[in-house]
């Protein structure tokens, strides 16, 4: 699906709206600071999806979207390694950078995204008046590639190119980065955007 | 112990749905579900590589290096119009992973991508000789034609391997 300037302004302020919930949450979380990006919007050709995301080890927590539409597309947490590491650490009163990941990170990253992917939908569902759920959350700490891909690859509709709408939130005192990434099913996409219009159209 | 290969600026990296046929190293990073997928001539040092997403084209016919049944006859026919013949090609497959277990539980693409594979290769007469597939693992595979064949593997974990 192409979207026109219009259409991808106003899905950034959707993004925006929602990004700035999250951040919020994680801002509480951490007890500090959170900045967040402007949202960007790509469209990446599956083959092209290797330079975008790599090799590098990161933790993602991926939620489905269900709710009006069942099988909407995904939202995920996207955390580097490194970073996923000084959030746990943050949050559970450790310093100690070179040691494996346990249950216990696993555990807090789990609750971290939901979280935070929770407050990302509850407040774009509330703009839209249209609700979107995120399923229960599924960790997996890898390639951002390999994990990445494997999510287009269950995507009800087939697609030669994704687009993926993130947001970069940053806790410079912690040196924490992260993003949110959405990626819609094309019919989730469409009904956000006839939505966003219509409100538009309402101002 | 047989020198360290290792990728250089030489190797062609292969992105989702694409594939190479040669004999310079080739290269699929961050296998997930998806399937890096070789056919070998040993005689002539030449190779074919397809970085496969899906089991079936269902007639789609633009990118033809994405699925299963689409890849691996067009590799067979690259690589015999490269002079190899059919009766001396070996095939080896890396990927195939279940990335993520809730979603994993109905709908397995990594498991159902390599099935396909397996039969596909079965009826086209090629022998599968070695296979790295499946787990929770994400894994970067890199193949050398001129140097035997060698497939090096470096997953996500830390570990190493050769197919």
């Amino acid at each position: 699906m192409k979207l026109s300037t219009v259409q991808a302004d106003a899905i950034q302020e959707l993004g925006n709206i929602g990004a700035a919930h999250a951040a919020t949450t994680l801002s509480q979380m951490l007890g500090s600071a959170v900045e967040m990006s402007v949202p960007a919007i790509k469209s990446i050709d599956i083959s092209e999806l290797g330079t975008y995301m790599g090799e590098e080890p990161a933790a993602m927590v991926a939620f489905e979207l269900q709710g009006e539409i069942p099988h909407g597309g995904y939202v995920v947490f996207y955390i580097s390694r490194e970073s996923a590491i000084r959030l746990t650490n943050t949050m559970l009163g450790m310093t100690d950078m070179n040691r494996p990941m346990n249950e216990m990170d696993e555990s807090a990253l789990i609750e971290v995204g939901n979280i935070m992917v929770s407050a990302f939908l509850d407040a774009t569902a509330e703009l839209l008046g249209f609700v979107m759920l995120p399923s229960p959350p599924a960790l997996t700490i890898d390639m951002a590639h390999a994990a990445m891909s494997s999510l287009v690859a269950q995507m009800g509709e087939e697609i030669d190119d994704v687009l993926l709408f993130s947001t970069e939130l940053v806790c410079e005192e912690h040196k924490i980065d992260s993003d949110i990434i959405m990626m819609p099913e094309n019919s989730t996409l469409a009904r956000i955007v006839e939505l966003m219009e219509n409100m538009m159209k309402g101002i | 112990m047989a020198e360290v290969l290792k990728p250089d600026e030489q190797t062609a990296m292969i992105g989702i749905g694409e594939y190479r046929v040669g004999s310079f190293p080739m290269m699929t990073i961050g296998l997930g579900s998806c399937i890096g997928l070789t056919i070998y001539d040993e005689s002539m040092k030449v190779g074919a590589m397809a970085h496969i997403m899906l089991p079936d084209s269902a007639g789609r016919k633009d990118r033809p290096g994405k699925y299963a049944d689409t890849a691996i006859p067009l590799l067979i026919k690259e690589l015999t119009a490269k002079g190899c013949k059919n009766r001396t090609l070996i095939a080896k497959m890396a990927g195939g992973a279940c990335m993520f277990e809730y979603f994993g539980t109905n709908l397995n693409i990594g498991e159902r991508n390599a099935e396909r594979v397996r039969t596909i290769l079965k009826e086209q007469n090629i022998p599968l000789k070695k296979e790295d597939i499946g787990g929770k693992v994400g894994r970067s595979v890199t193949f050398f034609p001129a140097n035997g064949g060698r497939i090096t593997i470096r997953r996500a974990d830390g570990t190493t391997g050769e197919l």
